[in-house]
């Protein structure tokens, strides 16, 4: 539907921007014909004709688009700064368009943001943005007055990336809120915003975000060559972004980085990364991105360290299991029996017994119902949410051990897999290690853990063959840098982490002066 | 070069079919055997195979039959009466997890090295399991015996022999792999703890055996068995045996009964025990030094003595030395006399010691052993004397 209505005004804007593509007309009504024409005589398209002055009277077009614009502020905007107060002033001063121009803009206008339209093009798409263009009869300029508001989500807990400890606030849809609340985290003057308007129709605001001085500027240098040489019709959401931008499409693994939470981007910027905005989406992208940042969570810097190192290898822990689990079972239960305690291989095989399918098929439906289910989840509407979970749980759980169709242990195995899988804090990481768990599962069934261990070697060559702009995926794991562990594995404390990531940033790597403070007992102050 | 990528994708994809999955056999495609007899029945073998029915041992029915069946078959060799039992189960033996083998007596007198080459060359099968003779029946019939405890027989006796030879000591553990090392070694001749159905044969084959808070048939270690190579030549009773595991250092714990000075008995629990065995040769003649440092514990007391007194102790420690080096010496003894194989592996310590003479004396060790003079010394220890000091009965009489 959107894309439809879209369209028209292209085509339209195609056709007549040849003859028309420059100035504007010096009638107001010749330029309220023409934006009429252009936007298909839009109902949304408010368009206001005023008379300003006093003794010689000048006509002023208002153009807004209803919902775009902050209404209460535009209804203000005419009362105080048109209709009154110019009238005494403006009688003077009225001798050539210049001046009236100069004088409104200069002194009439009580309004922030003001900018020039000279041609219909830009008038449309500051209009279209949410701007408040106003053109006077017999200028051939205009001001695009911003005044952008209307209805917004408004900044609300993160639902993806939940925390116990740390700021709860998530982004919005809106660009510049998001903008707005990085930049409360880091005031600093070399914070550096870029914008460019990305998607031939949708002409979505895209900011380019990164701390001068720490990012590399090589890596910024590409990733605008990479913002430039996008050509599509629309940016609906940063993942069209992140697909045209990123490093490698044939992989399983995402080599750009997204979060929704302002405080982790705002880390990730401190890293000499690049942020990119993309206005309309909550997800806020970040490169380069490495295959540890997907296993860090945000709480893990919040947190003491000893206790988010511990958690972060129960994290790693559960990777494997959410990757192999599965295969791990099929090939330890159809090749290497012998391995198993005698007690378990008999507690095992006692509950195959009348189990009709071979352990990988087994495995592959339970894994496959599984996704089922939890993709329905995600669909279906949140009401009956409830219902069809408990229905998953009851038909997987129960009724099918007990009909015989699968084994108990094999619902333990893709239950723990399952779980695992949501360890993972980074949603598109968890995600491919879905994904690797099915061929994982096959090779188990042929090969045993022969397979296993090859599908893993192949893996880690792949994974160790993956760059995001420039930056091997795998660092600083592989190449092996010993500075850049500390925030590994493990997390070492704030206190000994006085270095930024080696491969992202090269000039600027002091995070922290060298002698930083270790915490230790104040030796003076006795008592007190 | 996407082409490439694609045609070796499904070349991969097509390995995946063409593979046949080798060695796959899903977990109720096994008959898992855990226990293995051999007899001999004229020239060929008697296999019989404990096989493990899963649902009733571990399912949720369970108990209802017996918790595991038995296939059995003649054949030439092991392995064609192994295979030949597939005529009769609808799963192929296997074997991996066998925890016992056990030998018939019979077989043992003819010879065992044959019955483990199959043992030892297959690759399904783990080392780890115990070897046991079947004393005066067979294999078989020792394996047919139910028992209550734990359910599968084999693992009960797998169980079994492991927790006598950790706190009782006349039993040995043997594992495939050190019986053939035995079997080759030059200076050591093999032992194998035996193992006897004590009851009714007929009742313990049937689960009326498991009815029974006593039950009727039972399978139960009794002494070790000596081995000239690989045939079985005789046992060693209790106390020899208890003497074999003296010398071979593998006590962990037992019990040792002593008289007291004034009649009664005493109880001393060895808590830990090391056995040094030095090996010298002057001229041609070798000589064994055994040393047994032992810590013991008063376990129990059955006679009046003043055990506060450190007099006293040290008596029930020279004691202790005496009753010890008595039995120990009285064994090898009558291994010597008796038997006339090295059992204790005094051969392999002077070969390790005097290689030189070893070369001259290996051609006819068992005779230099039958000569050999053995002292043994031994020096306990008592650390402990339990939660009460003097015995009841010492109490009894003051208050007299």
């Amino acid at each position: 539907m959107n894309n439809k209505q879209s369209s028209q005004p292209l085509q339209q804007n195609k056709q007549s921007s040849d003859p028309h593509n420059s100035a504007l007309h010096s009638s107001l009504q010749d330029n309220i014909q023409q934006v009429k024409k252009m936007l298909g005589n839009s109902s949304d398209i408010i368009i206001r004709e005023i008379e300003i002055g006093s003794t010689e009277l000048i006509r002023a077009g208002i153009f807004y688009t209803d919902g775009l614009t902050d209404t209460p502020s535009i209804q203000n905007f005419i009362k105080e700064s048109l209709l009154c107060d110019i009238h005494a002033n403006l009688d003077q001063s009225i001798s050539s368009e210049q001046n009236v121009l100069g004088l409104l803009k200069n002194r009439f206008l009580g309004v922030g943001e003001i900018q020039d339209v000279t041609d219909i093009n830009s008038l449309l798409s500051s209009l279209l943005s949410g701007d408040v263009v106003l053109l006077l009869d017999g200028c051939t300029q205009g001001f695009a007055i911003g005044m952008r508001g209307g209805k917004d989500r408004g900044v609300m807990e993160s639902t993806t990336e939940s925390v116990i400890r740390g700021p709860k606030e998530g982004f919005t849809e809106n660009m510049r809120t998001n903008a707005a609340l990085i930049r409360r985290k880091i005031k600093d003057s070399r914070l550096w915003m870029e914008t460019k308007s990305i998607g031939r129709v949708t002409h979505t605001d895209v900011a380019v975000m990164y701390i001068k001085g720490i990012v590399n500027d090589k890596i910024l240098e590409e990733v605008h060559t990479r913002l430039d040489r996008i050509d599509i019709d629309g940016i609906l959401e940063s993942g069209y972004i992140e697909e045209l931008i990123q490093d490698e499409t044939y992989t399983p693994f995402p080599t750009v980085y997204y979060s929704e939470r302002p405080d982790v981007i705002a880390a990730e910027l401190l890293e000499g990364k690049v942020a990119i905005i993309v206005d309309g989406t909550p997800n806020v992208l970040i490169v380069p991105a490495l295959f540890i940042s997907f296993t860090h969570a945000a709480e893990d810097y919040y947190q003491r360290a000893d206790i988010s190192s511990l958690i972060r290898i129960i994290r790693y822990i559960s990777m494997f299991v959410a990757l192999l689990a599965p295969s791990l079972y099929i090939a330890v239960t159809t090749f290497h029996q012998e391995m198993l305690p005698t007690q378990l291989l008999i507690g095992l095989a006692a509950q195959r017994e009348g189990v009709p399918f071979p352990a990988f098929i087994e495995a592959l439906m339970m894994e496959v119902a599984f996704e089922v289910l939890r993709e329905a989840s995600l669909r279906m509407p949140k009401a009956i949410a409830q219902a069809i979970s408990i229905v998953g749980t009851l038909v997987i759980g129960t009724a099918a051990v007990e009909a015989g169709v699968v084994s108990a242990v094999m619902v333990i195995v893709v239950s723990i897999t399952a779980i695992s899988s949501f360890v993972l804090p980074a949603f598109p990481m968890s995600m491919s290690f879905r994904m690797l768990r099915f061929p994982m599962m096959g090779l188990a069934a042929s090969f045993g853990l022969f397979g296993i261990i090859l599908g893993v070697i192949a893996l880690v060559l792949h994974l160790c063959s993956l760059r995001s702009f420039g930056v091997p995926y795998m660092s600083p794991l592989a190449p092996f840098i010993k500075a850049d562990n500390k925030d590994t594995i493990i997390r070492v404390p704030w206190w000994g982490m006085f270095s930024r990531p080696r491969l992202i940033n090269q000039k600027n790597i002091v995070r922290e002066q060298n002698n930083a403070p270790s915490p230790e007992a104040p030796q003076n102050n006795s008592g007190g | 070069m996407k082409r490439k990528l694609i045609l070796l994708s499904l070349f991969l994809i097509a390995l995946l079919f063409v593979s046949g999955c080798w060695n796959r056999r899903e977990l109720n495609d096994l008959a898992i055997t855990v226990g293995m007899g051999i007899d001999k029945s004229g020239e060929n073998y008697r296999v019989s195979t404990q096989v493990v029915i899963p649902s009733q041992v571990a399912g949720k029915k369970g108990g209802i039959q017996t918790p595991v069946t038995m296939y059995k078959e003649t054949g030439e060799s092991l392995l064609e009466a192994i295979r030949k039992m597939t005529t009769a189960s609808p799963r192929k033996i296997y074997a991996s997890h066998l925890r016992v083998l056990v030998l018939g007596e019979s077989l043992a007198r003819e010879g065992i090295g044959d019955a483990l080459d199959l043992l030892s060359r297959d690759q399904e099968l783990r080392t780890d399991f115990f070897i046991v003779i079947a004393k005066k029946t067979t294999a078989e019939k020792t394996l047919k015996i139910l028992t209550q405890l734990e359910k599968i027989p084999s693992v009960n006796m797998f169980a079994s022999l492991e927790t006598s030879e950790k706190s009782w000591a006349p039993t040995t553990t043997i594992t495939l792999d050190q019986l053939i090392a035995e079997l080759l070694s030059e200076g050591k001749h093999p032992v194998l703890t035996g193992i006897q159905v004590i009851g009714s044969q007929e009742i313990g084959e049937t689960s009326e055996n498991l009815d029974q808070i006593d039950p009727s048939a039972k399978v139960k270690y009794s002494g070790l068995a000596v081995f000239k190579k690989d045939k079985l030549i005789g046992w060693l009773n209790e106390e020899e045996s208890k003497a074999y595991t003296y010398i071979n250092d593998e006590i962990k714990s037992t019990v040792g009964v002593i008289t007291c000075p004034e009649g009664g008995k005493l109880s001393l629990e060895m808590m830990h025990s090391k056995t040094t065995v030095k090996g010298s040769v002057t001229g041609n003649q070798p000589t064994i030094n055994i040393g047994i440092r032992a810590q013991m514990n008063i376990a129990e007391v059955q006679c009046s003595v003043d055990l506060t007194k450190t007099e006293t102790i040290a008596e029930l420690e020279k004691l202790s030395n005496q009753k010890l080096e008595g039995f120990i010496e009285a064994s090898i003894k009558k291994v010597q006399r008796k038997y006339k194989v090295d059992i204790f592996g005094f051969g392999d310590i002077i070969h390790r010691t005097h290689p030189k003479a070893w070369k001259k004396l290996k051609k006819d060790w068992d005779q230099n052993f039958t000569k050999m003079p053995v002292t043994v010394k031994v020096d306990s220890r008592i650390r402990h004397l339990g939660a009460v000091s003097s015995s009841l009965l010492k109490d009894m009489e003051k208050k007299e």
